[in-house]
């Protein structure tokens, strides 16, 4: 558990004691960042960072001070995948993780993990494969302007299924079976992937902890539970068929009704200050 | 005919306006431009001279969603929405009132909170190149739900995510709405607006309006279903129109170098 007393900042080098070996993981105010920490392995998820994941992001979701998640990665690539050659040599690990993929019970991203806060993904470079995972599951995407998106799985005789069916609905279904098709022969740049909706914003370089940290900071400005409950509602909207989605999320929306977040909004407003929102718990 | 505070409907040839008409509230809609929007949209899609139907607004709103001053004030709040929620039996998108003519919402500026309904619901949306589009729901204790979950069907989800949960601090511009597909035009200059949200609709009038409508059911169908079963409903759509008049009318008019004498829509 963060120390909710100690500000403790990745960006000014200023680390507090490591407690996990492949990521990054700390709280600035009311931001939590996840950031991946391979640097000299395209960041690539071996055994020991497959279990960290599970473990920060339930870390982050329960820390109640943290009320929007950064998710990056340190060094020239965000996120290549798995790291097929590690987890071949500990079987037991490679055994689970198959366990996973085939009973559909991924524990690698904020959605497998159900964390109903808003999750801004911050691509700052090469993002591969299973690295796709983490773009199709966050809420927000921004991207350096040279990062670059590809899915090489059918270059090296794998399937590509999870990451493509969730970037599918999420945006033209065109550009993601192309990437899925060309493999590792084509990337997609990040300016395409703006265009396409698959991101919202391209940054420089030097600048992508900065602005993913001011837009956290925005987003952390609106109510907590608001949020997560808008959140249940628009991705359990990829569920089921329209008409039912809206059911589904016409209860999400009376499930605030009376919360005290409800009255400080609006009165915050009146009042031209900031609103004080109640704290969630999840 | 509707008698209306709120809003007001006219007739230009083919074409059917519904105008927001609350401009010194951004539009925003009351209890009572709510029932409104109901009578509005039945009156349009009743009318067999109607082809099809053009929203907008007065004023340098277009829609605001719920007049949240009326929530604040009147004492019952949002509680006078919560049998309709329950049962989510609303009524003040064409969508809701099951009106299978073709809607075309001509969004006049700014678009904001349950203003996205009527851009989630319409079939075509046109902007005014000073358009702004925000969701401010979470920013004052609200959850975005029916209206983000009908646009995230229709275009990029991320957008309409970000959009959801950035809430008033930051606002999408029109040129932004045309990249991602949410609007498939922008009117420069704004004055403009209406003149070419007309002239398309005169456009679309020209087609059958039995085929039309068809098409929308099988499209609208489409996005409460998986793919297959989708193509499955949609062939029945297309088939129901099989003998109709129009498909030896419209092919006679081609042969004949004339505009077609559609069967008026029913």
């Amino acid at each position: 558990m963060t120390d909710p007393k100690s500000r403790v900042s990745g960006r000014d080098g200023s680390h507090e004691p490591r407690r996990f070996v492949t990521l990054d993981v700390w709280r600035d105010g009311h931001v939590g960042w996840l950031v991946f920490d391979r640097p000299d392995r395209g960041n690539a998820m071996d055994a020991t960072m497959l279990a960290e994941l599970e473990a920060a992001w339930r870390e982050l979701d329960a820390d109640p001070e943290v009320r929007v998640i950064v998710n990056t990665g340190n060094g020239p690539a965000f996120q290549t995948g798995l790291d097929v050659a590690q987890l071949a040599q500990d079987r037991e690990a490679l055994r689970e993780q198959s366990r996973r993929t085939r009973r559909a019970e991924l524990k690698l991203t904020a959605w497998h993990n159900q964390v109903w806060k808003p999750v801004v993904a911050a691509v700052n470079g090469t993002c591969a494969g299973g690295g796709l995972h983490f773009v199709a599951d966050a809420d927000v995407v921004i991207a350096v302007g040279d990062a670059t998106f590809l899915d090489p799985h059918v270059s090296i005789g794998q399937v590509s299924a999870y990451e493509v069916i969730g970037l599918a609905r999420k945006s033209p279904m065109e550009a993601v079976v192309r990437m899925a098709f060309t493999g590792r022969h084509e990337r997609l740049t990040a300016e395409r992937a703006r265009q396409l909706g698959v991101l919202s914003e391209v940054v420089d370089p030097a600048a992508l902890r900065d602005r993913a940290a001011e837009l956290a900071g925005l987003i952390a400005r609106n109510s907590p539970a608001a949020m997560a409950a808008t959140k249940r509602a628009l991705w359990g909207a990829l569920e089921v068929g329209l008409t039912e989605a809206c059911r589904r999320g016409a209860q999400e929306l009376m499930g605030m009704w009376g919360h005290p977040d409800q009255a400080e909004g609006p009165a915050a407003w009146a009042e031209r200050r900031e609103p004080r929102w109640a704290t969630t718990t999840t | 005919m509707g008698n209306y505070d709120h809003l007001i409907v006219e007739r230009h040839g083919p074409v059917g306006w519904l105008i927001n008409d609350r401009p010194d509230q951004l539009n925003a809609m009351n209890a009572r431009m709510r029932d409104e929007f109901a009578d509005a949209w039945k009156e349009l899609d009743a009318d067999p001279a109607v082809r099809v139907i053009v929203h907008t607004g007065n004023g340098r709103a277009f829609q605001t969603g719920v007049d949240v001053s009326e929530i604040a004030s009147d004492g019952v709040g949002m509680q006078r929405y919560r049998q309709s929620m329950e049962d989510f039996d609303v009524h003040f998108t064409a969508w809701h009132q099951e009106v299978w003519k073709p809607v075309i919402t001509a969004v006049n500026g700014i678009c904001a909170g349950g203003g996205f309904h009527w851009v989630a619901d319409a079939d075509i949306v046109i902007c005014a190149s000073d358009s702004q589009f925000f969701d401010p729901h979470v920013s004052i204790g609200q959850v975005v739900s029916i209206e983000a979950i009908g646009l995230m069907r229709k275009i990029p989800v991320e957008a309409v995510m970000r959009m959801a949960f950035v809430g008033r601090h930051e606002r999408m511009s029109a040129p932004r709405a045309y990249e991602l597909g949410m609007v498939s035009e922008v009117v420069d200059p704004p004055e403009q607006l209406r003149e070419r949200a007309q002239a398309l609709g005169e456009t679309i009038a020209r087609n059958s309006p039995a085929a039309l409508a068809a098409t929308k059911r099988a499209l609208m169908g489409a996005l409460e279903l998986g793919l297959t079963d989708a193509c499955k409903a949609g062939a029945g759509e297309l088939v129901s129109l099989w003998g109709h008049p129009d498909q030896a009318e419209g092919p006679a008019a081609w042969a004949e170098k004339r505009d077609p004498d559609w069967v008026p829509p029913t």
